[in-house]
């Protein structure tokens, strides 16, 4: 005891900093960046395949009924025939005389929709609307060929490819946006991925909707001229190429066409004459520029 | 496709310049507490002196203000998900105690020691509309003590 207190006595104090900062953790950022964006890509392709596969599920068991109700969440559905423009009843003719043909069936009728804007594109969306923009009308040169664009898109409705876009795509924006909280950059890098993904998932799609397109095309007309020529007059810039395909949900025009070739060869389906646009439509289908 | 170009430039740039403003505050800080070293800063609040050794007491403050920058900000909100240390916002807090507590000192020149030194710690912007502004300031607050030496206290009673 008295040892002891000789030595407090002795003791001085020297003040000096802390060999190492015990506030700071001592990790490498750009290693915890790694492993965290592993870990989150990881979770990111086990939810989604999970997803994919509930989606698949769930799809196959989605009532008409069902479909309509959600139809309605998105956007007012018209009745066929009411309060449609020219060009609409001119569509709206091409797929009902599918249907009536029996080359088509599906559970619900549907409409078709023409939506300004100059992008060459035509949307399946649920609740049996096909949406068609103005851009693609324009490009159009013969009955045929707009027969294979909605044969087309009947086909997604027929594999129920809207449905399983949907499904995929609403829950992905929910779990990104529940992740990634209000931080946008992270909401942004989840989505980015999650599109590119999205895009070679449906590459598939195309391809069947394509091929189904051909068996109404020659159902209907006898014959499936105009079936590629669709692809021939997209306009370069919208065909990705072989380089950009992975970010395009639809293959390049290239390979679509082959395939609908090939496939033409198969199946023993014959050529015929196109027929032309109606005369009254073709002043409306494309304005005078 | 730009926006993630977008998001890369940014964190490329908030990692380096992040990392340079750090490195070069560190450099500052270390520098600037060896020099004052010999000054106590304690938490205590009585300190058994004889009344007449205190020549003056008085109130100090320092505060500083650091944001955080892209990369840090990403790497944060990757540990929301995950959990564990935010080890990337650690160093911002250190560095903002430590520097309020240099401003503190710095601010009292002379003084012999500081008493009852407490820091506080807030977030600036965090509720700003989209949460995009975020900085943190520490604030140090203290008594600076200032002490006559020996020889001085000893001549001061017998003046009277």
């Amino acid at each position: 005891m008295a040892r002891l207190s000789t030595c407090a006595k002795k003791m001085k104090h020297t003040p000096r900093l802390p060999s190492r900062n015990h506030n700071v953790t001592p990790v490498s950022p750009i290693r915890e960046l790694l492993i965290l964006l592993g870990g989150l890509v990881a979770a990111m392709v086990l939810i989604y395949v999970l997803l994919g596969l509930g989606a698949d599920l769930l799809v196959e068991h989605i009532s008409p009924q069902t479909e309509q109700k959600l139809a309605s969440f998105f956007a007012p559905k018209k009745n066929p025939g009411q309060g449609q423009s020219a060009k609409e009843q001119w569509l709206q003719s091409l797929v009902d005389r599918m249907e009536s043909k029996k080359c088509v069936r599906l559970p619900y009728p549907i409409t078709v929709q023409v939506s300004p804007g100059k992008h060459v594109n035509a949307m399946a969306l649920p609740g049996g609307r096909i949406v068609v923009l103005d851009g693609l009308l324009e490009r159009v040169r013969s009955e045929n060929e707009m027969a294979f664009i909605l044969a087309h898109e009947l086909g997604h409705f027929k594999h129920r490819d809207h449905l399983r876009g949907l499904g995929r795509g609403l829950v992905f924006a929910v779990v990104s946006t529940l992740i990634g909280g209000s931080d946008g950059a992270l909401a942004g890098l989840v989505q980015r991925s999650v599109q590119v993904s999205e895009s070679s998932f449906s590459r598939d799609q195309e391809s069947a909707a394509d091929s189904y397109a051909q068996d109404v095309l020659n159902c209907t007309y006898g014959h499936v001229s105009g079936a590629t020529d669709f692809f021939h007059h997209m306009p370069k810039k919208q065909d990705p190429g072989a380089f950009g395909h992975y970010f395009s949900s639809h293959p390049e025009n290239q390979r679509r066409i082959n395939s609908l070739l090939n496939r033409q060869q198969e199946k023993h389906y014959p050529n015929g004459t196109r027929i032309p646009l109606p005369p009254g439509s073709r002043k409306d289908v494309s304005p005078p520029k | 496709m730009y926006d993630l170009v977008i998001i890369l430039i940014l964190t490329a740039l908030g990692y380096f310049a992040g990392s340079w403003a750090e490195q070069k505050h560190y450099r500052s800080i270390e520098k600037r507490e060896q020099a004052m070293l010999k000054v106590p800063v304690t938490t205590m609040k009585k300190i058994k002196l004889p009344r007449e050794r205190i020549e003056k007491a008085c109130l100090v403050t320092g505060s500083a203000v650091i944001s955080v920058d892209y990369f840090k900000r990403l790497l944060a909100s990757l540990r929301n998900i995950f959990g564990g240390t935010v080890a990337s916002y650690e160093s911002l807090l250190d560095r903002a105690r430590r520097e309020a507590l240099l401003r503190m000192r710095e601010s009292a020149p002379g003084a012999s020691l500081f008493l009852n030194v407490r820091i506080e710690t807030s977030t600036i912007g965090r509720y700003s509309a989209k949460r995009n502004i975020a900085s943190l300031e520490a604030m140090a607050y203290g008594t600076a003590v200032y002490l006559r030496k020996k020889n001085e206290t000893h001549a001061a009673p017998a003046q009277p």
